[in-house]
Order: structure tokens, then sequence, then C-alpha cells
């Protein structure tokens, strides 16, 4: 994954060489343990790892959100290098290219919108890594293919943040007229087979029984 | 405890904090998911370790001068009410 030149990331990286020449130069120089080299410790342990660890985890958050960090997973590779084709007319594709969220497609999509819906989806995402790594990390990719699939339905909710079903020109298609309740509802979904298509070309549904599974 | 007990505890911390600042650092350089959540796990209980170890030191060293300070004023001496 390539290096993020922001403010953000250059603050902690400053902040952390500063922590370390500090905490080095103590470590080296033995100076007496008076006020000043508390002083200096104050700033090489507390304030300058603070800010550090403040921007560091801002930026490791902004990170998660990138197709990037989804596909460095290998069993993701099919998923975000569709995101990537410029040809492709999968659902996924099309929202990769929108200029908005194109690079946080993956988590534009999938992230969960309710009140705590950051920290559902990142310990949604902690269970994907948990399970990568115990399970499927060693998997050959044709095999992951096969064995990989939703948890549960994809919820029409998260295509209504954005396409809220209330605007004139999406009631205008008679498609959508028709089954208005029905998508509002859940009972049916937007990414099936006969409305816009499944989001990814190696989608698999969920299992019958797939609630009561931990698969990813 | 001696200077030489927090010059020790000192050096430690110095070492957890590098550990943590190696760890947070990586993580910008390569945001995968092990270098991340690394980074925000490991990395901030050893800073947090370290900044303890300090502050421990900082406290430990004030307070002979705090109780000295308290016994001048009487304020030990003083009968609970």
């Amino acid at each position: 994954m390539h290096f993020d030149h922001s403010p953000l990331t250059l603050l902690a990286l400053g902040c952390a060489a500063a922590s370390a020449i500090i905490l080095v130069g103590y470590l080296v120089l033995r100076p007496r343990l008076g006020a000043v080299t508390k002083v200096w410790l104050a700033f090489g342990l507390g304030v300058l790892p603070l800010v550090t660890a403040f921007a560091g985890n801002v930026q490791g958050f902004e990170a998660t959100k990138k197709r990037e960090f989804c596909g460095s997973c290998h069993v993701m590779i099919p998923h975000a290098s569709d995101s990537d084709d410029p040809a492709s007319t999968s659902l996924s594709s099309r929202h990769a290219r929108n200029k908005f969220f194109g690079e946080v497609n993956c988590y534009a999509c999938h992230a969960d919108y309710g009140m705590f819906g950051t920290v559902i989806t990142k310990l949604g995402g902690m269970r994907h890594v948990w399970l990568y790594y115990s399970e499927y990390r060693d998997t050959p990719l044709d095999e992951a293919k096969k064995a990989i699939h939703l948890l549960r339905p994809y919820p029409n909710d998260n295509c209504m943040q954005c396409h809220s079903t209330h605007a004139a020109l999406w009631d205008r298609q008679p498609d959508h007229k028709s089954s208005l309740e029905d998508v509002r509802a859940g009972r049916v979904s937007c990414a099936s087979a006969g409305c816009h298509g499944y989001a990814h070309p190696n989608f698999r549904p969920p299992e019958p029984a797939a609630h009561a599974e931990l698969r990813p | 405890m001696t200077p030489a007990g927090h010059r020790r505890i000192l050096s430690h911390a110095c070492a957890w904090g590098l550990i943590s600042l190696g760890l947070m650092v990586w993580s910008l350089f390569d945001p995968r998911p092990l270098p991340v959540i690394g980074a925000m796990s490991i990395g901030q209980v050893f800073g947090t370790i370290s900044l303890a170890s300090f502050l421990y030191v900082v406290v430990s060293d004030l307070r002979p001068g705090l109780k000295k300070a308290l016994d001048e004023a009487g304020v030990s001496k003083r009968p609970l009410p």
C-alpha cells in the first residue's frame, strides 16, 4: 500500500521522530535525573507520543476505509480488482467510479449507518480480520471464492442512504414505483438478479443457515 | 525507591515508548490490517505503560517534598474533624 502524505501523517511522523530522538538521547547520554531531564522526558514519553497516537489513529481509521486496505487480504482481491476495472459494469465498480467516494466504495456500501454504525462496522471488520488470519489466510483463491459468502442478506437501508427512494426521478421508474414498499421494507433486494444485479462478479448469497454461522 | 531504581524504570519506559512509536510509524508506512491493528492495540498499550511509568517516577520524586511541606504546615498533625 502506498504512503499517505496527508498533514496528519506528517504530523505523526514528525512527533514520533522528535520523541524518538529524546528517548534515544536519554538512553545513550544518561543525563542526571533533574527537573530539566524530566521536562524533556515529559515531551518524549507524554506530549509527543500522544500527538503521534492521536494523528496515527485518525490516519489508521481513514486507512481502514480504503478499498486498497480491504483488497490487501488476498481473498478480497477479486472484488477489489473488479472495482478497479474501468471496463466493469458491476454495481461495485460503478460505485467505485464515483468521484465523491470512489476509493472508499467498500466502506461506503458495507458500513452500518446506525447511531453506533462506525463502531459496529469496525467490530465487523475485526471479525473479518480474525477469520482471515485464523481460517482463510492460506486458502487458495479459487477455494475462497466458493467458501466465502455474505453473512446476512445485504440491507437495502445501505443503498437508501444515498438513493433515498423519495426522489421524483427514482419514482418515475415503473419498476421502482411498483416495488416501492417492498424495497423500503427490505423484501426485495436492490442488489438482486432481477433488479440491479449482484454487486460483485463473484458474489455468493448468504447460506440458508448463515445467520447462525460465523462466516464473512 | 532509590534514584537508581527510578533510572531503571525510566530506561524501561523509554524502551516501551520506542517500541510503541515504532508500531505507530509502521502502520503509517504500511497501512494494512495487521500493522494498523497492532498500532492501535499493542502500540497504545506499550505507550500507556511508558507514560504511566514516567508519571510514577515523577510522583515518587514529588512525594517526600510534598510530605515534608505538609508536615511543616501541620496539615498531617491536625486531628480529623
